[in-house]
């Protein structure tokens, strides 16, 4: 969302304090990082409207971002008071959950997110990393652990490899798991064109991401443009094809996700890898593995 | 009056799922030829998609991938499909569901006539 678009929700607002769009603007405020004025947005918009389950919800995703997980866990709790079996909120005290070290309780919350919104590719990742954390925690106290596996549902997923569900320490290898050893690039760029994760190094050793990053990411600009004056919605995914290369892109993290292959590289394949890695990233900033 | 162009439009027309297609020219947005169905506005699209063909090939280019030769753009209402030669663009615009396969196998094939 645009500075101008914040603007003009802003206005919005001002002109009809009573309105929802309070919702819109602390959402777009919270993910430019401007969580302080999210915070004033959503507290006066929750307390003109208290029985909304969005406005708690937008209470405690600001909290989780400024740290304040009693907080959050108070106004997702409250959700579930005004809406029972809200998806959203039961997603939220399972990332929360799983972020404070109960592993259990959160494969809890967010299988029954799941259940909730099942149309939701990210919980059933989520849902998979956290029961593998549980079987890794298991198979370290075997004992202890096959009492807590028996009592526990069975019907768990394949459990992923270590590399998968370990902390990512450095962001430029976020992608390594998804391409392995194949000669396939994946860059993560933020709407100013910056890489945040992955890299393109090239034969001699460069890393020349940031300059890939910033010459590619334009298009986003281009194509956003482009389907808002054709009244097409929202870019979904670019894929184009060059002499060397086939590139595919898509909308993440209010940048774009890049994926670049060798041509020799089927176009289908190229946009099942650009998927996997939208779905990488997903994992990555809820779970931070 | 029949252009070099007017057998490739009339095909992909009619491709389920088309909505138009047009030639157009890379530089100046200008339509030199157009098949579309009633109410596209088919300026503004051959404009925009020129444009947008233009920063995919220019961008490729100075990422060191060379010229651009078939280029998607998928949103939530439609898709917009581009390939281009010698300053003329083939611009297709499509609903969501197209075969888009298909598509670009006529719109490679196309591209011979751009010379």
């Amino acid at each position: 969302m645009t500075s101008d678009d914040i603007r003009a929700l802003s206005d919005a607002l001002a002109a009809d304090p009573s309105s929802t769009v309070f919702l819109q603007l602390g959402e777009a405020l919270r993910r430019r990082g401007q969580l302080d004025v999210a915070l004033k947005v959503a507290t006066r918009g929750a307390e003109r409207h208290q029985q909304r389950p969005e406005a708690h919800d937008l209470l405690a995703r600001i909290a989780i971002d400024q740290g304040d997980f009693a907080r959050a866990r108070a106004e997702w709790e409250f959700v579930l008071h005004l809406s029972p079996g809200d998806a959203a909120a039961q997603k939220g005290l399972g990332f929360l959950c799983f972020q404070q070290g109960d592993s259990a309780n959160a494969a809890l919350w967010l299988a029954a997110a799941l259940a909730a919104d099942p149309n939701d590719p990210s919980l059933g990742a989520a849902l998979a990393t956290v029961r593998s954390t549980i079987a890794a925690a298991d198979a370290v106290s075997p004992v202890a652990g096959a009492d807590a596996a028996a009592a526990r549902d069975q019907t768990w997923d394949p459990v992923p490899t270590v590399a998968a569900r370990a902390p990512v320490a450095d962001a430029r290898a976020l992608f390594d798991v998804v391409i392995g050893d194949q000669p396939q690039t994946v860059l993560l760029i933020d709407r100013d064109g910056f890489v945040v994760a992955g890299q393109y190094v090239t034969a001699d050793g460069r890393d020349l991401g940031a300059d890939l990053g910033a010459q590619l990411s334009g298009i986003s600009d281009e194509a956003a443009r482009a389907v808002q004056h054709l009244g097409l919605g929202s870019w979904q995914q670019i894929v184009f094809e060059s002499e060397a290369a086939s590139v595919a892109m898509a909308p993440s993290l209010d940048g774009v996700l890049l994926v670049a292959s060798p041509r020799s590289v089927p176009l289908g394949y190229v946009r099942r890898l650009l998927e996997r890695s939208l779905e990488r990233v997903r994992r990555w900033l809820e779970t931070g593995t | 009056m029949s252009s070099p162009f007017s057998s490739v439009l009339s095909a992909l027309i009619r491709h389920r799922g088309v909505s138009g297609c047009c030639v157009v020219g890379e530089r100046d947005g200008m339509i030199v030829e157009a098949n579309l169905q009633i109410g596209l506005n088919g300026t503004a699209f051959a404009a925009l998609t020129a444009s947008l063909y233009r920063k995919a090939r220019r961008s490729a280019l100075a990422a060191g991938f060379g010229e651009a030769a078939f280029f998607e753009l998928t949103a939530d209402a439609g898709r917009v499909c581009a390939v281009g030669r010698n300053e003329l663009v083939l611009v297709v615009i499509a609903e969501p569901m197209v075969n888009v396969g298909l598509v670009r196998v006529e719109m490679l094939r196309a591209l011979e006539l751009f010379t």
